[in-house]
């Protein structure tokens, strides 16, 4: 995982969390899902277009399962945090990360493994491009 | 501007050969991609859409081995959706409904 894709991921900063499946990915497991691949129009949690692939459809969506915009990835308590990714140059949003009680992060990366890194930007400036986003929710049930 | 037949890329002539190659450079590319509309836009991902449905057996040989993100690819060749509302999204389920659809069309061996 440590090479041009993630520029900023070191081998102090992160550490594999899991054992690599394509049943889930970084959108499922940001919101706690480890069941479904999420993607528009064909898992979604509001009706959505296939080619509706952008950030802002990520938004839209987290926004139906109550996630609002938040202004950055420090610990509030009573909430749980997401970091969302983009590239600008490109139409797609790219990755999700979830915040954990610890202040760490999860991520899942795409088919392969899980992995906890110490802030949202060890896995941004390469694949992922930048976050774009930060979102929050009331925590009611503990994630895995 | 068209394009004589000669200069028209040649199909390959062994495209289970063809598709193994395409298909380990897109697992490779897409590996750490959760977005498939990214990854179904990767060159190697285009390239086995664009051998037809020759390609098609060879695609659910690999689901069955390997559950991935082929749906995309299916349903561009076939034109077919053989998932169930209730499926979509379970990774396992969709393949497993891809694979009895391609059986039961005679497409993919029982």
């Amino acid at each position: 995982m440590i090479g041009p894709d993630f520029p900023r991921l070191t081998a102090t900063n992160h550490r594999i969390t899991s054992l690599a499946t394509t049943d889930y990915n970084c959108i499922a497991w940001a919101t706690g899902d480890t069941t479904f691949w999420w993607q528009p129009g064909v898992h979604w949690p509001i009706p959505a277009d296939a080619s509706a692939v952008g950030i802002d459809s990520l938004v839209n969506a987290l926004s139906a399962i109550e996630y609002e915009l938040c202004n950055d990835g420090s610990i509030e308590p009573g909430f749980e945090k997401v970091a969302l990714y983009g590239i600008s140059s490109q139409l797609f949003y790219t990755h999700a990360a979830r915040q954990l009680r610890n202040g760490k992060w999860t991520s899942k990366m795409g088919g392969a493994e899980d992995i906890e890194h110490d802030d949202p930007n060890d896995v941004s400036g390469g694949l992922y491009g930048n976050i774009v986003h930060f979102m929050r929710r009331v925590i009611k049930t503990e994630s895995p | 501007m068209s394009i004589s037949v000669a200069e028209r890329p040649k199909v390959p002539v062994d495209i289970g050969n063809a598709f193994i190659q395409l298909a380990t450079e897109w697992k490779s590319k897409s590996r750490y991609l959760s977005n498939t509309a990214q990854m179904a836009l990767m060159r190697p991902y285009q390239r086995i859409i664009g051998m037809g449905p020759a390609v098609v057996p060879f695609i659910l040989a690999e689901l069955e081995c390997e559950p991935n993100q082929w749906f995309w690819a299916l349903e561009a060749i076939t034109g077919e959706n053989p998932v169930p509302a209730e499926s979509a999204g379970n990774v396992r389920e969709m393949a497993r409904a891809w694979i009895e659809w391609g059986q039961s069309s005679g497409v993919y061996p029982q």
